[in-house]
């Protein structure tokens, strides 16, 4: 079954969808498929660009045992 | 036995001459390998004298002087990076003024004849392409809820 993992493909594409607008999906999509190196570092990426923090699904969604 | 003065040794006051010789060797020098007779390019269509001609027609780049490597080291003295949205000298206007995120105001100050670059036929197919593998994952139990109602977006999308 498939599970939510906190820095999978999915994970990233919403946060970016979140927090860049929705009508930003392309580039939303395109941004989530970058192998970041960890979900710090696209969180960092996130604020940088718009200077908020990042949106979307927070800790309680996660599977953390990883 | 006592030599002349162009018997050698170490005379750095003597005139040097030294500057046309090839680094690689042979019969070239500085400006190049000499032009040479190939015989044998009339059967390739060409004679010797214009094989000849064409080795001097254009020479090999010759830069008369080396990079300063040190001009290209960050001085010291440089400024440390600033990041994208970092303040400008007009404070009253962050540089994401006129986008839908960030600081500053949104896309509604820009000029009605100004559209922002939403792409929408690309977005349209990497939304096709992708759209079932994002509804299969949205259907995971504890995908977030911000993750379906994005997909719910994109499917109202594609409608239009």
């Amino acid at each position: 079954m498939f599970e939510w993992q906190s820095g999978s493909l999915y994970d990233n594409i919403d946060k970016f969808a979140s927090s860049l607008g929705y009508q930003n999906a392309g580039i939303a999509i395109t941004l989530g498929m970058i192998p970041w190196e960890s979900t710090e570092d696209r969180d960092a990426f996130i604020e940088t660009i718009t200077g908020d923090i990042p949106k979307g699904g927070n800790s309680t969604n996660y599977n953390l045992q990883f | 036995m006592a030599g002349n003065e162009n018997s050698g040794g170490y005379r750095p006051s003597a005139p040097q001459n030294n500057m046309g010789v090839s680094a690689t060797g042979g019969a070239g020098s500085k400006n190049g390998q000499p032009k040479r007779y190939m015989p044998g390019m009339k059967n390739l269509g060409s004679t010797g004298v214009e094989t000849m001609a064409q080795q001097n027609a254009a020479p090999m780049s010759n830069p008369q002087t080396t990079p300063d490597i040190g001009a290209m080291r960050p001085s010291a003295s440089m400024a440390k990076l600033r990041t994208l949205l970092d303040d400008t000298a007009n404070p009253l206007e962050p540089q994401s003024t006129g986008v839908d995120f960030g600081r500053g105001l949104g896309s509604d100050v820009l000029p009605a004849n100004i559209n922002p670059d939403r792409r929408p036929i690309e977005n349209q197919a990497i939304v096709k392409k992708y759209l079932p593998s994002f509804a299969n994952a949205a259907k995971a139990p504890n995908a977030p809820d911000s993750f379906k109602s994005f997909v719910n977006y994109l499917v109202g999308q594609l409608d239009v």
